[in-house]
Protein backbone atom coordinates (compact mmCIF):
# COMPACT_ATOMS: atom_id res chain seq x y z
CA UNK A 1 0.00 0.00 0.00
CA UNK A 2 1.44 3.33 -1.02
CA UNK A 3 1.37 5.89 1.69
CA UNK A 4 0.37 9.19 0.17
CA UNK A 5 0.17 11.02 3.45
CA UNK A 6 1.42 14.52 3.38
CA UNK A 7 0.54 15.12 -0.26
CA UNK A 8 -1.52 18.21 -0.68
CA UNK A 9 -3.07 18.71 -4.08
CA UNK A 10 -3.28 22.44 -3.85
CA UNK A 11 -3.31 22.87 -7.57
CA UNK A 12 -5.23 21.72 -10.57
CA UNK A 13 -1.98 20.94 -12.36
CA UNK A 14 -0.86 18.42 -9.76
CA UNK A 15 -4.31 16.94 -9.86
CA UNK A 16 -4.26 16.63 -13.64
CA UNK A 17 -0.83 15.12 -13.41
CA UNK A 18 -2.05 12.46 -11.03
CA UNK A 19 -5.12 11.75 -13.12
CA UNK A 20 -3.36 11.47 -16.45
CA UNK A 21 -0.46 9.38 -15.21
CA UNK A 22 -0.82 5.64 -14.96
CA UNK A 23 -0.19 4.53 -11.37
CA UNK A 24 2.88 2.60 -12.42
CA UNK A 25 4.53 5.70 -13.86
CA UNK A 26 3.96 7.60 -10.62
CA UNK A 27 5.41 4.73 -8.62
CA UNK A 28 8.52 4.88 -10.75
CA UNK A 29 8.73 8.57 -10.01
CA UNK A 30 8.72 9.44 -13.68
CA UNK A 31 6.82 12.69 -13.48
CA UNK A 32 8.41 14.11 -16.59
CA UNK A 33 6.03 12.07 -18.74
CA UNK A 34 3.01 13.88 -17.37
CA UNK A 35 4.74 17.19 -17.64
CA UNK A 36 5.51 16.62 -21.33
CA UNK A 37 1.90 15.72 -21.98
CA UNK A 38 0.83 19.05 -20.53
CA UNK A 39 3.31 21.12 -22.54
CA UNK A 40 1.63 20.17 -25.81
CA UNK A 41 -1.45 22.18 -24.99
CA UNK A 42 -0.02 25.25 -23.31
CA UNK A 43 -2.62 27.83 -22.20
CA UNK A 44 0.20 30.38 -21.99
CA UNK A 45 -0.13 30.86 -25.75
CA UNK A 46 -3.13 33.06 -25.03
CA UNK A 47 -0.89 35.66 -23.42
CA UNK A 48 1.17 36.14 -26.58
CA UNK A 49 -1.61 37.90 -28.49
CA UNK A 50 -2.38 40.01 -25.46
CA UNK A 51 1.28 41.04 -25.27
CA UNK A 52 1.39 41.82 -28.97
CA UNK A 53 -1.64 44.09 -28.70
CA UNK A 54 -0.14 45.87 -25.68
CA UNK A 55 3.11 46.36 -27.54
CA UNK A 56 1.53 48.13 -30.53
CA UNK A 57 -1.18 50.04 -28.70
CA UNK A 58 -0.67 53.71 -27.91
CA UNK A 59 -0.70 53.73 -24.13
CA UNK A 60 0.32 55.59 -21.01
CA UNK A 61 0.21 59.32 -20.19
CA UNK A 62 2.29 60.05 -23.30
CA UNK A 63 -0.01 57.94 -25.48
CA UNK A 64 2.71 56.17 -27.46
CA UNK A 65 3.32 52.54 -28.33
CA UNK A 66 6.42 50.53 -27.46
CA UNK A 67 7.44 50.45 -31.12
CA UNK A 68 10.18 52.98 -30.37
CA UNK A 69 11.59 50.92 -27.51
CA UNK A 70 15.06 49.56 -28.21
CA UNK A 71 15.57 46.07 -26.79
CA UNK A 72 19.12 46.02 -28.06
CA UNK A 73 18.55 45.36 -31.76
CA UNK A 74 17.24 48.82 -32.63
CA UNK A 75 13.88 50.53 -31.92
CA UNK A 76 10.99 48.10 -32.21
CA UNK A 77 13.18 45.27 -33.50
CA UNK A 78 12.20 42.21 -31.50
CA UNK A 79 13.55 39.27 -33.52
CA UNK A 80 16.27 37.68 -31.41
CA UNK A 81 16.31 40.57 -28.90
CA UNK A 82 15.30 38.55 -25.83
CA UNK A 83 17.86 35.87 -26.74
CA UNK A 84 20.62 38.39 -26.07
CA UNK A 85 19.37 39.67 -22.73
CA UNK A 86 20.38 40.67 -20.14
CA UNK A 87 22.71 43.12 -21.88
CA UNK A 88 24.21 46.57 -21.48
CA UNK A 89 22.19 49.58 -22.65
CA UNK A 90 24.05 52.80 -23.27
CA UNK A 91 21.03 55.06 -22.71
CA UNK A 92 20.57 53.91 -19.12
CA UNK A 93 24.23 52.95 -18.64
CA UNK A 94 23.00 49.73 -17.02
CA UNK A 95 22.78 46.04 -17.71
CA UNK A 96 19.08 45.29 -18.02
CA UNK A 97 17.09 42.10 -18.31
CA UNK A 98 13.93 42.05 -20.39
CA UNK A 99 11.67 43.05 -17.54
CA UNK A 100 13.79 45.96 -16.35
CA UNK A 101 14.11 47.12 -19.96
CA UNK A 102 10.32 47.06 -20.23
CA UNK A 103 10.15 49.19 -17.08
CA UNK A 104 12.61 51.65 -18.64
CA UNK A 105 10.57 52.04 -21.82
CA UNK A 106 7.19 52.06 -20.14
CA UNK A 107 8.30 54.87 -17.83
CA UNK A 108 10.52 56.95 -20.12
CA UNK A 109 8.68 56.42 -23.40
CA UNK A 110 5.09 55.94 -22.31
CA UNK A 111 5.19 57.93 -19.07
CA UNK A 112 3.84 55.24 -16.76
CA UNK A 113 4.61 55.52 -13.05
CA UNK A 114 7.44 53.16 -12.15
CA UNK A 115 6.16 52.28 -8.69
CA UNK A 116 2.71 51.54 -10.03
CA UNK A 117 4.15 49.27 -12.74
CA UNK A 118 6.23 47.41 -10.18
CA UNK A 119 3.26 46.99 -7.88
CA UNK A 120 1.31 45.30 -10.68
CA UNK A 121 4.20 43.47 -12.37
CA UNK A 122 3.61 40.10 -10.70
CA UNK A 123 -0.06 39.24 -11.01
CA UNK A 124 -2.27 37.33 -8.61
CA UNK A 125 -2.90 33.65 -9.32
CA UNK A 126 -5.90 32.95 -11.58
CA UNK A 127 -6.04 36.59 -12.67
CA UNK A 128 -5.80 37.80 -16.25
CA UNK A 129 -2.13 38.53 -15.66
CA UNK A 130 -0.13 41.75 -15.73
CA UNK A 131 0.83 43.87 -18.74
CA UNK A 132 4.51 43.19 -18.10
CA UNK A 133 3.95 39.43 -17.99
CA UNK A 134 2.15 39.50 -21.34
CA UNK A 135 4.69 41.86 -22.92
CA UNK A 136 7.66 39.84 -21.66
CA UNK A 137 6.14 36.70 -23.12
CA UNK A 138 5.33 38.29 -26.47
CA UNK A 139 8.78 39.79 -26.84
CA UNK A 140 10.52 36.56 -25.84
CA UNK A 141 8.31 34.58 -28.23
CA UNK A 142 9.81 36.66 -31.04
CA UNK A 143 13.05 34.78 -30.27
CA UNK A 144 11.38 31.36 -30.45
CA UNK A 145 13.52 28.91 -32.38
CA UNK A 146 16.60 31.09 -31.90
CA UNK A 147 19.59 30.38 -29.70
CA UNK A 148 20.28 32.09 -26.40
CA UNK A 149 23.27 34.31 -27.04
CA UNK A 150 24.26 36.39 -24.03
CA UNK A 151 27.59 37.94 -24.89
CA UNK A 152 29.90 39.66 -22.47
CA UNK A 153 31.65 42.63 -23.99
CA UNK A 154 30.95 45.73 -21.92
CA UNK A 155 32.69 45.91 -18.54
CA UNK A 156 29.32 46.12 -16.79
CA UNK A 157 28.28 42.85 -18.42
CA UNK A 158 31.37 41.14 -17.07
CA UNK A 159 30.68 42.63 -13.65
CA UNK A 160 27.05 41.49 -13.71
CA UNK A 161 27.98 37.96 -14.74
CA UNK A 162 30.55 37.57 -11.97
CA UNK A 163 28.22 39.05 -9.37
CA UNK A 164 25.54 36.58 -10.47
CA UNK A 165 27.91 33.70 -10.06
CA UNK A 166 28.88 34.93 -6.58
CA UNK A 167 25.21 35.28 -5.59
CA UNK A 168 24.32 31.82 -6.88
CA UNK A 169 26.70 30.36 -4.31
CA UNK A 170 26.05 32.88 -1.49
CA UNK A 171 24.53 31.25 1.59
CA UNK A 172 22.63 33.21 4.24
CA UNK A 173 19.60 33.23 6.48
CA UNK A 174 18.11 30.62 8.76
CA UNK A 175 18.10 27.91 6.09
CA UNK A 176 21.75 28.51 5.16
CA UNK A 177 20.64 28.36 1.53
CA UNK A 178 22.21 29.75 -1.59
CA UNK A 179 20.84 28.74 -5.00
CA UNK A 180 23.34 25.91 -5.33
CA UNK A 181 22.03 23.99 -2.31
CA UNK A 182 18.99 22.93 -4.35
CA UNK A 183 20.26 23.40 -7.91
CA UNK A 184 23.81 22.04 -7.80
CA UNK A 185 23.26 18.34 -8.44
CA UNK A 186 21.43 16.24 -11.03
CA UNK A 187 18.15 14.37 -10.44
CA UNK A 188 17.16 16.10 -7.22
CA UNK A 189 13.70 16.91 -5.92
CA UNK A 190 12.10 18.98 -3.16
CA UNK A 191 9.24 16.68 -2.25
CA UNK A 192 7.94 15.69 -5.69
CA UNK A 193 9.14 18.82 -7.44
CA UNK A 194 12.06 18.25 -9.83
CA UNK A 195 14.93 20.70 -9.36
CA UNK A 196 16.86 21.93 -12.36
CA UNK A 197 20.58 21.14 -12.19
CA UNK A 198 21.76 24.65 -12.97
CA UNK A 199 25.48 24.10 -12.65
CA UNK A 200 25.25 21.83 -15.68
CA UNK A 201 25.08 23.23 -19.20
CA UNK A 202 21.80 21.44 -19.95
CA UNK A 203 20.18 22.75 -16.76
CA UNK A 204 21.23 26.34 -17.36
CA UNK A 205 19.93 26.00 -20.91
CA UNK A 206 16.55 24.91 -19.60
CA UNK A 207 16.41 28.02 -17.42
CA UNK A 208 17.54 30.33 -20.21
CA UNK A 209 15.06 29.10 -22.81
CA UNK A 210 11.74 28.42 -21.02
CA UNK A 211 10.80 31.70 -19.29
CA UNK A 212 8.26 33.32 -19.33
CA UNK A 213 6.24 30.18 -18.66
CA UNK A 214 2.67 29.24 -17.95
CA UNK A 215 2.46 28.08 -14.38
CA UNK A 216 -0.26 25.44 -14.13
CA UNK A 217 -0.88 25.86 -10.44
CA UNK A 218 -1.30 29.63 -10.75
CA UNK A 219 -3.25 29.74 -14.05
CA UNK A 220 -1.10 32.65 -15.22
CA UNK A 221 2.11 33.31 -17.11
CA UNK A 222 5.09 33.81 -14.83
CA UNK A 223 8.42 35.50 -15.55
CA UNK A 224 12.00 35.00 -14.39
CA UNK A 225 11.61 37.85 -11.89
CA UNK A 226 8.73 35.97 -10.33
CA UNK A 227 10.72 32.74 -10.27
CA UNK A 228 13.55 34.34 -8.30
CA UNK A 229 11.08 36.07 -6.02
CA UNK A 230 9.47 32.74 -5.13
CA UNK A 231 12.84 31.05 -4.55
CA UNK A 232 14.02 33.62 -2.03
CA UNK A 233 10.67 33.42 -0.26
CA UNK A 234 11.21 29.71 0.32
CA UNK A 235 14.78 30.44 1.38
CA UNK A 236 13.30 32.67 4.12
CA UNK A 237 14.96 35.81 2.80
CA UNK A 238 13.10 39.14 3.04
CA UNK A 239 11.01 40.51 0.16
CA UNK A 240 12.95 40.71 -3.10
CA UNK A 241 12.16 43.96 -4.89
CA UNK A 242 11.26 43.82 -8.58
CA UNK A 243 13.95 44.20 -11.26
CA UNK A 244 16.94 44.76 -9.01
CA UNK A 245 20.59 44.20 -9.92
CA UNK A 246 20.50 41.10 -7.69
CA UNK A 247 18.04 39.35 -9.99
CA UNK A 248 19.57 40.80 -13.14
CA UNK A 249 22.97 39.46 -12.04
CA UNK A 250 21.59 35.97 -11.40
CA UNK A 251 19.76 36.02 -14.74
CA UNK A 252 22.90 37.18 -16.55
CA UNK A 253 24.89 34.36 -14.98
CA UNK A 254 22.30 31.68 -15.73
CA UNK A 255 21.45 32.83 -19.24
CA UNK A 256 25.09 33.13 -20.19
CA UNK A 257 25.68 29.59 -18.89
CA UNK A 258 22.65 28.59 -20.95
CA UNK A 259 23.94 30.00 -24.24
CA UNK A 260 23.00 28.05 -27.38
CA UNK A 261 19.74 26.74 -25.92
CA UNK A 262 16.89 27.09 -28.39
CA UNK A 263 14.22 29.40 -26.99
CA UNK A 264 10.71 28.01 -26.83
CA UNK A 265 8.21 30.03 -24.85
CA UNK A 266 5.86 29.97 -23.13
CA UNK A 267 7.46 27.20 -21.11
CA UNK A 268 5.22 25.09 -18.95
CA UNK A 269 5.79 24.76 -15.24
CA UNK A 270 3.98 22.84 -12.56
CA UNK B 1 46.52 72.41 -34.96
CA UNK B 2 47.25 69.19 -36.73
CA UNK B 3 49.06 67.85 -33.72
CA UNK B 4 46.11 68.57 -31.45
CA UNK B 5 43.76 66.69 -33.75
CA UNK B 6 46.05 63.71 -33.81
CA UNK B 7 46.29 63.79 -30.03
CA UNK B 8 42.52 63.98 -29.77
CA UNK B 9 42.14 60.91 -31.95
CA UNK B 10 44.73 59.01 -29.99
CA UNK B 11 42.99 59.80 -26.72
CA UNK B 12 39.67 58.70 -28.17
CA UNK B 13 41.18 55.47 -29.44
CA UNK B 14 42.71 54.75 -26.07
CA UNK B 15 39.41 55.42 -24.32
CA UNK B 16 37.68 53.18 -26.84
CA UNK B 17 40.13 50.37 -26.18
CA UNK B 18 39.54 50.74 -22.47
CA UNK B 19 35.79 50.49 -22.72
CA UNK B 20 35.53 47.96 -25.53
CA UNK B 21 38.75 46.04 -25.95
CA UNK B 22 39.97 45.61 -22.41
CA UNK B 23 36.77 44.72 -20.59
CA UNK B 24 37.30 41.62 -18.51
CA UNK B 25 36.14 39.76 -15.42
CA UNK B 26 36.53 41.79 -12.23
CA UNK B 27 38.77 40.35 -9.52
CA UNK B 28 37.37 38.49 -6.52
CA UNK B 29 37.38 41.40 -4.10
CA UNK B 30 35.64 43.70 -6.58
CA UNK B 31 33.05 41.04 -7.37
CA UNK B 32 32.35 40.49 -3.68
CA UNK B 33 31.97 44.21 -3.06
CA UNK B 34 29.56 44.70 -5.97
CA UNK B 35 27.51 41.60 -5.23
CA UNK B 36 27.20 42.32 -1.51
CA UNK B 37 25.90 45.78 -2.31
CA UNK B 38 23.37 44.21 -4.66
CA UNK B 39 22.05 42.02 -1.85
CA UNK B 40 21.29 44.94 0.46
CA UNK B 41 19.81 47.02 -2.39
CA UNK B 42 17.60 44.20 -3.61
CA UNK B 43 15.63 43.31 -0.52
CA UNK B 44 13.05 45.28 1.41
CA UNK B 45 13.71 44.39 5.01
CA UNK B 46 12.94 45.57 8.50
CA UNK B 47 15.83 45.86 10.98
CA UNK B 48 14.57 42.65 12.59
CA UNK B 49 15.11 40.72 9.37
CA UNK B 50 18.41 42.18 8.26
CA UNK B 51 20.16 39.20 9.83
CA UNK B 52 18.69 37.00 7.12
CA UNK B 53 20.91 38.76 4.61
CA UNK B 54 24.05 39.07 6.74
CA UNK B 55 26.45 36.17 6.43
CA UNK B 56 28.00 34.77 9.57
CA UNK B 57 31.59 33.54 9.44
CA UNK B 58 30.56 29.95 8.68
CA UNK B 59 28.24 30.97 5.85
CA UNK B 60 31.02 33.04 4.33
CA UNK B 61 33.35 30.08 4.35
CA UNK B 62 30.64 27.76 3.04
CA UNK B 63 29.86 29.94 0.00
CA UNK B 64 32.66 28.59 -2.17
CA UNK B 65 32.19 29.29 -5.85
CA UNK B 66 32.06 26.42 -8.31
CA UNK B 67 34.14 23.40 -7.42
CA UNK B 68 36.42 25.24 -4.99
CA UNK B 69 37.13 23.00 -2.00
CA UNK B 70 37.31 23.78 1.71
CA UNK B 71 40.82 23.86 3.08
CA UNK B 72 41.54 21.72 6.14
CA UNK B 73 41.91 24.82 8.27
CA UNK B 74 38.52 26.11 7.10
CA UNK B 75 36.83 22.79 7.79
CA UNK B 76 38.35 22.77 11.27
CA UNK B 77 37.07 26.29 11.90
CA UNK B 78 33.57 25.34 10.77
CA UNK B 79 33.51 22.36 13.12
CA UNK B 80 34.77 24.48 16.00
CA UNK B 81 32.12 27.16 15.41
CA UNK B 82 29.45 24.51 15.03
CA UNK B 83 30.39 22.78 18.30
CA UNK B 84 30.30 26.09 20.12
CA UNK B 85 26.83 26.85 18.73
CA UNK B 86 25.06 23.84 20.16
CA UNK B 87 22.64 24.41 23.01
CA UNK B 88 20.79 21.67 24.80
CA UNK B 89 17.23 21.82 26.14
CA UNK B 90 16.79 23.13 29.66
CA UNK B 91 15.45 19.74 30.76
CA UNK B 92 18.66 18.05 29.61
CA UNK B 93 16.45 15.43 27.92
CA UNK B 94 17.42 14.96 24.26
CA UNK B 95 14.72 12.39 23.48
CA UNK B 96 11.22 13.83 23.10
CA UNK B 97 7.89 12.62 21.70
CA UNK B 98 8.13 10.85 18.34
CA UNK B 99 4.55 11.74 17.45
CA UNK B 100 5.31 15.44 17.70
CA UNK B 101 8.51 14.83 15.74
CA UNK B 102 6.53 13.02 13.03
CA UNK B 103 4.29 16.05 12.59
CA UNK B 104 7.23 18.46 12.56
CA UNK B 105 9.16 16.35 10.05
CA UNK B 106 6.25 16.67 7.62
CA UNK B 107 5.83 20.40 8.10
CA UNK B 108 7.69 22.60 5.60
CA UNK B 109 6.26 25.95 6.63
CA UNK B 110 7.19 28.73 9.01
CA UNK B 111 8.99 32.06 9.07
CA UNK B 112 8.64 32.95 5.40
CA UNK B 113 8.18 36.64 4.63
CA UNK B 114 5.78 38.11 2.10
CA UNK B 115 5.02 41.82 1.76
CA UNK B 116 6.92 42.47 4.94
CA UNK B 117 4.77 40.09 6.95
CA UNK B 118 6.07 37.04 8.72
CA UNK B 119 4.14 33.83 8.14
CA UNK B 120 1.71 33.55 11.02
CA UNK B 121 2.56 30.25 12.69
CA UNK B 122 2.69 28.94 16.23
CA UNK B 123 5.98 27.21 15.46
CA UNK B 124 8.22 26.48 12.49
CA UNK B 125 8.07 23.20 10.63
CA UNK B 126 11.05 20.86 10.69
CA UNK B 127 11.39 20.82 6.86
CA UNK B 128 12.69 17.17 6.82
CA UNK B 129 10.20 15.92 4.21
CA UNK B 130 11.39 18.51 1.69
CA UNK B 131 14.74 16.77 1.31
CA UNK B 132 14.65 13.33 2.95
CA UNK B 133 12.77 10.08 2.42
CA UNK B 134 10.98 9.33 5.71
CA UNK B 135 8.60 6.44 6.55
CA UNK B 136 8.53 3.51 4.10
CA UNK B 137 6.08 4.03 1.24
CA UNK B 138 5.81 7.80 1.52
CA UNK B 139 6.16 9.19 -1.99
CA UNK B 140 5.86 12.94 -1.44
CA UNK B 141 9.43 13.27 -0.20
CA UNK B 142 12.53 14.95 -1.55
CA UNK B 143 15.95 13.48 -2.25
CA UNK B 144 18.33 16.40 -1.82
CA UNK B 145 19.51 14.72 1.37
CA UNK B 146 19.98 11.00 2.06
CA UNK B 147 17.06 8.71 2.89
CA UNK B 148 16.20 8.53 6.59
CA UNK B 149 14.00 5.45 6.22
CA UNK B 150 14.95 2.98 8.95
CA UNK B 151 17.31 5.51 10.53
CA UNK B 152 16.81 4.19 14.07
CA UNK B 153 16.58 0.56 13.03
CA UNK B 154 20.10 0.81 11.64
CA UNK B 155 21.59 2.69 14.57
CA UNK B 156 19.67 1.71 17.68
CA UNK B 157 18.95 4.37 20.30
CA UNK B 158 21.91 4.35 22.63
CA UNK B 159 22.90 7.53 24.50
CA UNK B 160 25.70 8.12 21.99
CA UNK B 161 23.34 7.83 19.01
CA UNK B 162 20.80 10.12 20.68
CA UNK B 163 23.45 12.77 21.31
CA UNK B 164 24.88 12.49 17.79
CA UNK B 165 21.42 12.76 16.22
CA UNK B 166 20.50 15.77 18.33
CA UNK B 167 23.73 17.55 17.45
CA UNK B 168 23.45 16.62 13.78
CA UNK B 169 20.03 18.26 13.55
CA UNK B 170 21.01 21.21 15.72
CA UNK B 171 24.06 21.97 13.61
CA UNK B 172 24.76 19.60 10.73
CA UNK B 173 28.10 21.29 10.09
CA UNK B 174 29.48 19.80 13.34
CA UNK B 175 29.85 16.54 11.48
CA UNK B 176 29.65 17.60 7.83
CA UNK B 177 31.20 21.05 7.39
CA UNK B 178 29.31 23.14 4.81
CA UNK B 179 26.86 20.37 3.92
CA UNK B 180 23.63 21.47 2.22
CA UNK B 181 21.64 20.82 5.39
CA UNK B 182 20.49 23.93 7.27
CA UNK B 183 21.90 24.34 10.79
CA UNK B 184 18.35 24.12 12.07
CA UNK B 185 19.05 24.76 15.74
CA UNK B 186 21.99 27.10 15.38
CA UNK B 187 20.09 29.45 13.04
CA UNK B 188 17.10 29.36 15.42
CA UNK B 189 14.80 27.88 12.83
CA UNK B 190 13.95 25.20 15.40
CA UNK B 191 14.04 25.26 19.19
CA UNK B 192 16.03 22.70 21.20
CA UNK B 193 12.72 21.15 22.37
CA UNK B 194 11.49 20.70 18.79
CA UNK B 195 14.73 18.96 17.94
CA UNK B 196 14.30 16.46 20.79
CA UNK B 197 10.97 15.42 19.24
CA UNK B 198 12.64 14.92 15.88
CA UNK B 199 15.34 12.82 17.54
CA UNK B 200 12.63 10.56 18.94
CA UNK B 201 10.89 10.41 15.56
CA UNK B 202 14.13 9.20 13.97
CA UNK B 203 15.11 6.72 16.69
CA UNK B 204 12.01 5.34 18.39
CA UNK B 205 11.18 1.74 17.44
CA UNK B 206 7.49 2.76 17.46
CA UNK B 207 8.07 5.59 14.96
CA UNK B 208 6.74 4.96 11.41
CA UNK B 209 10.20 5.75 10.06
CA UNK B 210 11.50 2.50 11.63
CA UNK B 211 8.58 0.31 10.62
Amino acid sequence: MVNVRGIRFTACASLCLALTLPASALAQGDLSVGRKMLIEDNPGELWIDQGKALFHQKRGPKNVSLEQCDFGMGPGKLEGAAARMPRYFADTDRVEDLESRLLTCMTQLQGFDRNQLIKQAISSPASKGSDIEALALYITSRSNGMKVNVSLSHQKEYDMYKAGEYLFFRRSGQTDFGCVQCHGEPDKRIRLQDLIHMTSKAGAQEVASTWPAYRGSHFVVRTMQWRLNDCVWQMRLPDLKYATDYSIALTTYLNRQGNDAVIQVPGFKR
Amino acid sequence: MKKTTLFKWMTLAAAGAMTAGCASYPDEATTRQMAEKMVYDAFAFSPAHKGRLDQDRSQQICSKIGDAKLTQAEAAEIVKLARASIEYPASGKLYGDWKVGDRLAHDGAGDRIRNGKLENRKENGGLCQNCHALAPGEINVGNVGPSLTGYGKQRGNSEAVIKYTYEKIYNAWTYFPCSNMPRLGATKHLTPEQITHMVAYLLDPQSPINK
